[in-house]
């Protein structure tokens, strides 16, 4: 149990996806500018990124490693991604038409999420069992929403901030997000053992 | 100074996001609105994105169609400005993502405590995220017949309203 913890806290804080790994920079400089809007990209993701790498650890075992097609890793894994996220689309129209007329938005920017793909990659290489795949790719998209949303909760309160006009606007984003990557630096060394 | 979202709020006080929306169709006494494009779909219109091949920008927005019937004397190509509540989007989040996931994440578990063996692990996980989903499909539709996801119309939108949210663009 205390192996699954550290795991989830390496992969969620330690090893961040966007601030350690900087995966998924793209939906992070966009998706950022309201925290409910991150909030719901950040479920989507969660969501989209724990069913792939589930899938793909079983494309792995099953398929690509016994017919020694590991050569083919990266094509199918970014087909079962795209998979994943039109399942997810049809899944939520079917469960509520209502439901994907708030979230359906998110779910196209999620295909081309590169963290998603990175995730699955890092689990395959790091040969886990398939819970701790599970559970890995859970904290490590968990370790995205949370970014996600502070960062949105920061983007929030500097538009009412008075920024230089040289840094108005990208400049002062980046700025933000390097010290945000500087902070949680702090938490490396967590489960190190 | 950019602009943050409009928010007005319910009879009861909570607040509501405010968004723009076009009317597209007229059936008797219910509208059909469909969600105004922003930034966001503009950037997911360009050439470069990658999603493009899984569905033109029209088609989405054709499929995130909803409807009101507490609209006055709305016709097609009207712009009015709908309200959703505040909490809704993560209400709706939660009930479609978190609920699937949770139940899939137990059965994951239960299943390598008991069995220790991937595949039988793996079965079990795919069984709890259906079961997820089964479970969120009802509860979002409490949630639907409680109208705490619905639009509500709020007001007819101004010439010069677009639903961009900030002047600085990023």
């Amino acid at each position: 149990m205390q192996d699954y913890v550290y795991l989830m806290l390496s992969a969620a804080l330690v090893n961040n996806v966007i601030l350690a790994r900087f995966l998924g920079l793209c939906s992070f400089m966009g998706v950022t500018t309201r925290v409910d809007t991150a909030v719901g990209m950040g479920l989507a993701t969660t969501f989209v990124i724990t069913v792939s790498s589930m899938l793909n650890w079983a494309v792995e075992a099953y398929l690509l490693k016994p017919y020694d097609l590991l050569y083919l890793r990266t094509v199918t894994f970014i087909l079962v991604i795209a998979a994943a996220v039109q399942f997810t689309e049809m899944t939520v129209r079917k469960i509520s038409p209502s439901l994907f007329q708030m979230l359906g938005i998110y779910l196209p920017l999620i295909t081309t999420n590169c963290a998603v793909l990175g995730v699955a990659l890092l689990l395959v290489e790091g040969r886990m069992g398939f819970l701790e795949s599970v559970l890995f790719a859970l904290a490590s998209s968990l370790g995205y929403s949370l970014v996600m949303v502070l960062f949105a909760g920061l983007r929030e309160r500097l538009a009412v901030a008075d920024v230089p006009p040289l840094f108005a606007g990208p400049p002062i984003g980046f700025i933000v997000a390097s010290l945000l990557a500087l902070a949680f630096m702090g938490f490396s060394g967590i489960g190190a053992h | 100074m950019p602009d943050f979202p409009e928010q007005s709020l319910t009879e009861s006080g909570a607040a509501l996001v405010e968004g723009i929306a076009r009317v597209v169709a007229v059936e008797g006494a219910v509208a059909w609105l469909e969600p105004e494009q922003g930034p966001s779909c503009a950037g997911c219109a360009s050439v470069g994105c990658g999603s493009k091949g899984l569905g033109t920008l029209a088609s989405r927005l054709a499929a995130r169609r909803f409807p009101l019937t507490d609209c006055p004397d709305l016709r097609v190509g009207d712009r009015v400005v709908v309200g959703v509540r505040g909490d809704a989007l993560l209400k709706a989040a939660l009930t479609a993502y978190v609920l699937p996931l949770v139940a899939m994440l137990a059965a994951a578990i239960l299943a390598q405590s008991l069995a220790g063996h991937d595949g039988v692990t793996l079965a079990a996980s795919v069984a709890g995220l259906l079961l997820g989903l089964g479970i969120a499909r009802r509860w979002a539709s409490r949630l639907t017949a409680r109208g705490v996801i619905a639009p509500r119309f709020l007001r007819r939108a101004g010439l010069g309203s677009s639903c961009r949210l900030t002047e600085s663009g990023w």
